[in-house]
């Protein structure tokens, strides 16, 4: 089995523990990669000589609400930064409000997800499925 | 200049023309009075010198008949005329006062006439004729020339009362000239200045509208626009008279609605942005705690003693209630904030749907729509409130093992009005008001997990919308809940 890299771009301790321990229900081999904010996971995905080197995310869930830079500012720098703009991103966020919803969608993400990240919670099921989908989809 | 100056100095204008006209034609009837007068005047002098004319003759040929005949009756009518006409001269005297020439030339005829008595008519009247003989010798010795004198000077008198008389009818004919003259003029100074204050009038009234109707309609058009909802208007008005003064007060009111109105709007946003702040942080550390509980519980739940697992239970139904309270908040906050979009609302399905999002009915309790409840045209999201709470507050707060819960609605001409009974508890009528204040409830918080904002809701939505709620109720004799609903 292919290790999955994950960029978890989290401000709060606490959902990164539950999306780690969500993570680890899933029967898959990750690596994740943590940022606390934008900057950092900026600086994360810098430190990757390139797009095919083994530590580049496989995938990302990034958080809105972040200090210094916030999931949205994240998302508009990596889809006009043309090595990273493919990468497949989530949203994970405790915001159900429609103008946050909009503003995220309109960068092209893979999914919307209302926090907590569990698997009986209805808008993560689909995010799930289709997460795991798109890491099969690497192997 | 001020309106009211202007409509006054406008009819005053007018009044003044008219007043005009009013001289005019009172300076003319003056006239007319005047030469009314004159020509009384006139006519009697024609009339008393005819007349003296007349007594003359009658006087010469009286005397010249008593010469002749000897006849006394003849010196009769001699002596009556020369008496009339001493009055008549006096009369005459008086009527031409006025008059230089014409007294002038009755004083020639006076003279005239005296010399006329005096030398012929006195010394014939003196004559005592001869019956007998008609050739009397108290006659003067040139009798022939004396008659022919006499009666030279009588032609004279005669001749100069021609003369007066002529002068007379000359000066009417003067008069009447000058007379019809005037009249034409004053008909014509009366239509024209007539004419004149007509047209002044109507042109002044026209301004005066034109001026004061366009100003108006462009405040109307500005009330309108502030009806309609765009405050940002303003009137131009330069002038200085009452209604630019009421167009400043409108301008300045227009402008403060407008700031207003603009705060309202940047606090409605600062609102919006604090009950999401509110929503985010304050609930993200509340489910943070309930995480960990979870891990706790999962990974190590066989591990804990007894006590601590109930502590930690207790902890959940804290988080829980906090997780309520927020969203009570929230759902307060934004009621009357929401998308306001119109729909037909058939309220039998509302009914079903509120029904499908609350929890199971508990056994025992049911649930019935009591009549076939309308369709409205109007905004669901506050109806399907309104039923939700009142709904789970009769099935949560039901105390009986058996009991109905009724909902039904009556037709008023202008609104309906829903109603939701209960046979649970009931409510006393002191605590009728304080229901409705938000984070009211009457059930200790620890026996009963209540927010107290439903209610708080349904009175905030009812109160925007200036609807009605009513209660009904009696400890222990169930309540009835009623609202009204505007039909359009």
């Amino acid at each position: 089995m292919k290790v999955i890299n994950i960029l978890l771009v989290e401000d709060d301790e606490l959902d990164t523990i539950d999306i780690k321990r969500s993570l680890d229900k899933m029967n898959i081999l990750y690596k994740l990669h943590v940022a606390k904010n934008g900057e950092e996971a900026i600086a994360l995905l810098k430190s990757c000589p390139d797009t095919s080197s083994p530590t580049f995310p496989n995938i990302a869930i990034i958080d809105i609400n972040m200090p210094r830079m916030n999931g949205l500012e994240f998302l508009s720098v990596i889809r006009s930064t043309e090595e990273w703009k493919n990468l497949k991103s989530f949203v994970l966020t405790t915001s159900a409000e429609k103008v946050d919803r909009e503003a995220a969608e309109k960068f092209g993400i893979s999914g919307y997800i209302v926090k907590p990240l569990k698997l009986n919670n209805p808008s993560s099921i689909d995010a799930f499925n289709l997460m795991i989908d798109l890491m099969n989809m690497k192997d | 200049m001020k309106i009211s100056n202007l409509i006054f100095f406008s009819i005053f204008f007018i009044l003044l023309l008219f007043s005009i006209t009013t001289y005019v034609n009172y300076t003319q009837s003056e006239e007319v009075r005047d030469n009314a007068a004159f020509l009384s005047t006139s006519s009697e002098i024609v009339k008393q010198t005819n007349r003296f004319q007349r007594n003359t003759l009658y006087m010469e040929r009286g005397l010249r008949g008593y010469v002749l005949t000897g006849e006394d009756y003849l010196l009769q009518s001699y002596d009556s005329a020369i008496i009339e006409n001493d009055v008549l001269l006096s009369e005459l005297a008086t009527l031409t006062v006025n008059n230089p020439t014409q007294l002038q030339k009755l004083v020639k005829v006076k003279a005239v006439y005296n010399s006329w008595i005096n030398k012929f008519a006195n010394p014939l009247r003196a004559i005592k004729p001869d019956t007998n003989n008609a050739r009397n010798n108290s006659l003067p010795a040139n009798y022939q020339q004396f008659l022919r004198d006499e009666e030279n000077l009588n032609k004279i008198i005669q001749k100069e009362f021609r003369e007066l008389l002529n002068v007379e009818y000359a000066n009417r004919a003067k008069r009447s000239a000058i007379l019809q003259k005037s009249e034409q003029q004053t008909k014509v100074i009366s239509i024209l200045l007539t004419g004149l204050s007509i047209v002044v009038g109507v042109v002044i009234a026209l301004l005066l509208a034109r001026h004061i109707s366009k100003r108006i309609l462009n405040m109307v058009a500005m009330a309108n626009s502030i009806r309609y909802g765009n405050y940002k208007v303003q009137v131009e008005d330069e002038g200085d008279d009452e209604l630019s003064e009421l167009t400043r007060s409108l301008n300045h009111m227009a402008k403060t609605l407008e700031e207003n109105i603009s705060l309202l709007q940047r606090k409605n946003v600062e609102l919006d942005q604090f009950a999401h702040v509110v929503s985010h942080d304050l609930k993200a550390p509340l489910r943070g705690i309930g995480n960990v509980i979870s891990w706790i519980e999962e990974d190590h739940g066989y591990e804990l003693p007894e006590k601590v697992s109930e502590y930690l239970q207790l902890i959940k139904g804290r988080i829980n209630r906090s997780e309520n309270l927020i969203q009570g908040l929230l759902t307060y906050a934004r009621v009357g904030r929401e998308e306001q979009v119109k729909e037909d609302v058939d309220l039998n399905l509302l009914i079903t749907d509120v029904l499908e999002s609350l929890p199971p009915v508990r056994t025992g309790l049911v649930v019935r729509v009591e009549n076939l409840l309308p369709t409205i045209y109007t905004n669901r999201l506050p109806l399907l409130q309104i039923f939700t709470n009142l709904i789970s507050n009769a099935v949560k707060y039901h105390d009986k093992p058996e009991g109905k819960i009724s909902i039904y609605s009556k037709d008023h001409s202008s609104h309906y009005q829903f109603f939701v009974e209960d046979d649970g508890p009931g409510i006393g009528k002191g605590y009728y008001k304080k229901i409705f204040e938000i984070f009211q409830t009457l059930q200790e918080r620890d026996s009963f997990e209540s927010t107290g904002v439903g209610l708080a809701i349904i009175k905030k939505i009812l109160d925007d919308r200036k609807e009605q709620i009513n209660i009904n109720s009696e400890p222990g004799k169930g309540a009835v809940f009623s609202f009204t609903w505007t039909k359009f």
